[in-house]
């Protein structure tokens, strides 16, 4: 499919070769010029891995503050049960800020329990955060404080 | 709301027939938010919410049916098309090559694509197909590959079950890092070749 595009690439490549290779010494070129498809593969190869420690620091960033931000933000898809692992709180505190009964514990995702309630995410979300503030402040679980883990973003 | 989120409340809602078809949909190409997908699963497991076995053992199926309609798609499919382009436009000569270079390197590469350089796995099934990957020898590299991702990803989320989002936010990290680190592997030792290429031939 590229082909007739990699030949005409081909020609002109031959071409400036040749009429380098008549105006210099062809051992010099070999030695000191590098072509034009060394020069592309060495800017790649420092492109690549310029790009990898990129990613690596963006990897590792998160471990290093592993403790400070233990607080995931609330999201749609999570479950009472889930938030309440997440944030170390005992489920039933999270389904009375609700007014849901804890047994069985309601498996829907918030979104769904925001729908039924008639009520917003993020108004479901405020209620949530607060009901951890005040479980974590009765019985403090882990050296973590409650930060603001709402914003997400 | 995002993609994300639609996908993890669908888990959450009806279970393994959409954790199935989301795996298997992402492994034949379609960019879905795999990873957390997967990470959230095993969870979801922690909590009681869904079973270990069932969970692993429909992601792992999901994994490698998506490779083989990946890889049958460009076989039976994509072929076809190459070879009327390669008779009209040439460069057959270009392919054997690449076939020649899949065969050799094929295995390992499918095998670790499947789990570790998570982005080439569908661009790998493709090429696989497209070179007349032997369909046997491309299960035999590639299932292993796709049960040791399932269970990777899975378990981290057991382990790390009330910090989903930011295992999976380091592992998108991760599979970039490794990916960009293959291509930098790829290309210095391309270079180290030239280097010594060129020192040979004015010794």
């Amino acid at each position: 499919m590229r082909r007739p595009y990699g030949k005409a690439k081909g020609h002109i490549f031959r071409d400036h070769q040749s009429r380098t290779s008549v105006e210099m010494d062809p051992q010099a070129l070999m030695m000191k010029k590098p072509t034009w498809r060394q020069s592309v593969v060495a800017v790649a190869f420092l492109l690549s891995l310029s790009l990898a420690i990129f990613f690596v620091v963006r990897a590792v960033r998160p471990l290093i503050y592993w403790h400070y931000h233990q607080d995931e933000p609330i999201r749609g898809w999570m479950t009472m049960g889930y938030v309440a692992h997440s944030y170390h709180v005992p489920p039933h505190v999270l389904h009375q800020a609700l007014g849901l009964p804890d047994k069985p514990p309601d498996k829907r995702p918030l979104r769904e329990i925001a729908k039924a309630q008639n009520r917003s995410l993020d108004e479901i979300r405020t209620v949530l955060l607060e009901a951890i503030v005040q479980a974590r402040r009765s019985n403090p679980p882990s050296p973590s404080p409650p930060t603001n883990p709402g914003a997400s973003p | 709301m995002s993609i994300t989120d639609q996908l993890l409340e669908a888990v959450l809602l009806y279970g393994l027939p959409v954790l199935f078809g989301v795996i298997l949909i992402a492994s034949v190409g379609v960019p879905f938010p795999i990873s957390l997908t997967l990470v959230a699963a095993g969870s979801f497991v922690k909590q009681g919410e869904m079973k270990l076995v069932p969970v692993i053992i429909a992601a792992s199926i999901a994994a490698i049916l998506g490779d083989q309609i990946g890889y049958g798609l460009s076989r039976w499919g994509g072929r076809s098309l190459v070879d009327r382009i390669t008779r009209r436009l040439g460069g057959a000569a270009k392919i054997k090559r690449a076939e020649a270079v899949s065969k050799k390197w094929g295995g390992t590469g499918i095998f670790f694509s499947r789990w570790l350089v998570t982005a080439l796995g569908p661009w790998l099934n493709f090429t696989s197909g497209m070179a007349h990957y032997p369909w046997r020898r491309f299960i035999v590299w590639g299932a292993p590959g796709q049960v040791l991702w399932v269970v990777l990803y899975v378990m981290l989320g057991y382990i790390f079950s009330d910090r989903v989002q930011y295992i999976a936010e380091i592992l998108g990290n991760l599979a970039w890092a490794i990916l960009a680190l293959t291509a930098a592997i790829i290309l210095g030792w391309k270079l180290i070749r030239y280097y010594r290429l060129s020192s040979s031939v004015s010794a």
